[in-house]
């Protein structure tokens, strides 16, 4: 039995010396959770997502992905449980086709062909981006870049997901395909976003970010309902929610 | 704008070409790459008068371009920043080797023959490393660059910059393009910005390669190829493509295979 579970107990964390944008945080995720991390821009929320991967070195307090630190030593592992879907879907995308830009991470984890290409179509399945796997990457729709990003990443078959601003530049049809995509996917997942109308749809935790610290840590139905708590730190009730007396509305 | 956009254009057009799944695209990459090599040796060595023993080597870039089911036109279009270059290479030789020698009966000044045979060996080098890069991506090549042990160092370089080119383009033109539709009617980017646009580029660049670089290594990159061992076997086609070839290469290099040809059909012909 796994026990996929992310532990971050007191973390400090700052691009420069004495100006921390991180300031003692700490949460505790387990397995089969849908966390979504909400803040307004500058919160930390992407700078969390990458410290959770091992992208950024010079912390200070505990990370712990599985019961296993996150440092130098351990990241090949760490990272092979996570899948990180970038904020910038461009950026994750450097492969010349869709097919060999989701087949590089199972190539790199050394599984034959065969098992490669069952990875491909089954990612490519779960995305409903069948339809992509021939085409070049520079060919491709924003839209479009956003689902093979997630595939690049649902071909490690992860034990974890992390999505950095996952509906950023959608339309409304790819915005519930990915919707779709988030809630079929069974492990723990990690969203950070100020789409608050997605969160509701996806998280069952909310945990509000603001300047660097948890502010709160809870339902995300409580969480984002509360008008006062979330406009007292630079966010607004989701559009879903505007307008109306109180309530949330059923999906 | 269009010069860029065009430029990230090529580059993506080189690598779908190298994409296709034609029968020369799956010859094994170290043999394509030694091939390559090899010819490039060939070509250099001739003598700066030889250019009869020259033409005989076109067979292999000829070959190349029919096997690969490439276009010649296209092949200059995309080398024509190359080969002018190639072939303006002897042209001091004309002023400087002032030798005179016989052609058929004519005196000829020897200086049109080296820069002739300069020129040639520009365009055939030019040509066959067109064929190997049209033929074999990227990741393939650089498989193969490692099987030769070229440093692991060398080759994530040469992989990164790569991509870091497209990266780097892609975003000059994004800024190109803001520039220019704040500045209506103006042509080309005024001097004065040109400091504060390039430092700019640069910042950019360096974040999106960064981003780039995290994402290839989230996804287990390790700086190898050795990945591509399982999905690229040496097959006995690729060794018989690679002897036939070098057959061939060697044969024209060491025999002046055009004169015996021209002496048996003349004898014929007599």
């Amino acid at each position: 039995m796994s026990h996929i579970r992310i532990d971050v107990d007191d973390l400090f964390f700052g691009y420069e010396k004495e100006n921390d944008i991180l300031k003692g945080i700490s949460f505790h995720a387990r397995e089969s959770e849908s966390v979504g991390i909400i803040g307004e821009n500058g919160a930390g929320k992407s700078t969390l997502l990458k410290l959770l991967v091992g992208l950024y070195g010079q912390y200070r307090g505990c990370i712990r992905i599985e019961d296993i630190p996150v440092e130098k030593s351990t990241l090949s592992v760490i990272r092979s449980r996570i899948g990180y879907v970038f904020q910038d879907s461009e950026s994750q995308l450097f492969m010349n086709t869709v097919y060999e830009d989701i087949a590089f991470a199972p190539r790199n984890y050394g599984l034959p062909e065969q098992e490669v290409e069952k990875r491909v179509e089954r990612a490519l399945k779960m995305t409903g981006a069948e339809r992509l796997k021939e085409k070049q990457i520079y060919k491709l729709s924003g839209g479009e870049k956003k689902l093979a990003a997630i595939a690049t990443v649902l071909s490690m078959t992860p034990d974890i997901l992390l999505m950095d601003e996952p509906s950023g530049a959608l339309d409304p049809q790819n915005r519930r395909n990915l919707i779709r995509i988030l809630n079929s996917f069974g492990h723990l997942k990690v969203i950070a976003s100020h789409d608050l109308d997605m969160v509701l749809d996806t998280c069952q935790r909310a945990v509000l970010m603001y300047r660097g610290r948890i502010v709160k840590d809870g339902p995300a139905e409580e969480i984002l309902t509360d008008r006062e708590l979330l406009e007292a730190h630079g966010l607004e009730l989701p559009l879903c929610l505007q307008g109306r007396s109180g309530g949330l509305r059923k999906t | 704008m269009k010069g860029i956009d065009g430029a990230v254009y090529e580059i993506h057009g080189m690598a779908a070409l190298a994409a296709r799944d034609k029968w020369i695209n799956r010859i094994h990459p170290l043999v394509k790459l030694l091939l390559t090599l090899g010819y490039i040796g060939a070509v250099v060595s001739f003598s700066r008068y030889d250019i009869i023993g020259l033409i005989g080597l076109a067979v292999y870039p000829v070959a190349g371009f029919l096997l690969g089911d490439l276009s010649l036109k296209e092949g200059c279009r995309r080398m024509r920043f190359v080969l002018p270059l190639v072939c303006l290479t002897g042209l001091p030789n004309l002023f400087l080797d002032r030798r005179q020698v016989l052609f058929w009966g004519v005196k000829v000044g020897a200086g049109l023959f080296s820069m002739l045979t300069l020129a040639g060996k520009g365009v055939l080098t030019v040509f066959a490393s067109y064929i190997l890069i049209a033929t074999t991506s990227l990741d393939k090549l650089c498989y193969a660059l490692r099987l030769l042990h070229v440093p692991r160092a060398l080759v994530t370089q040469f992989m990164l910059t790569y991509r870091y080119v497209t990266v780097l383009l892609e975003e000059a033109g994004r800024m190109v393009q803001a520039y220019t539709l704040r500045a209506p009617g103006q042509k080309g980017i005024r001097f004065k910005v040109w400091g504060s646009l390039t430092g700019l580029l640069l910042l950019r660049g360096m974040d999106r390669a960064e981003n780039v670089y995290q994402s290839m290594l989230l996804r287990g990159w390790g700086t190898d190829y050795g990945y591509q061992k399982g999905r690229v076997p040496l097959r006995v086609w690729d060794i018989l493509y690679f002897l036939f070839w070098a057959g061939i290469i060697a044969v024209f290099s060491l025999c002046p295979v055009l004169p015996i040809l021209g002496d048996l059909i003349g004898g014929i012909l007599i």
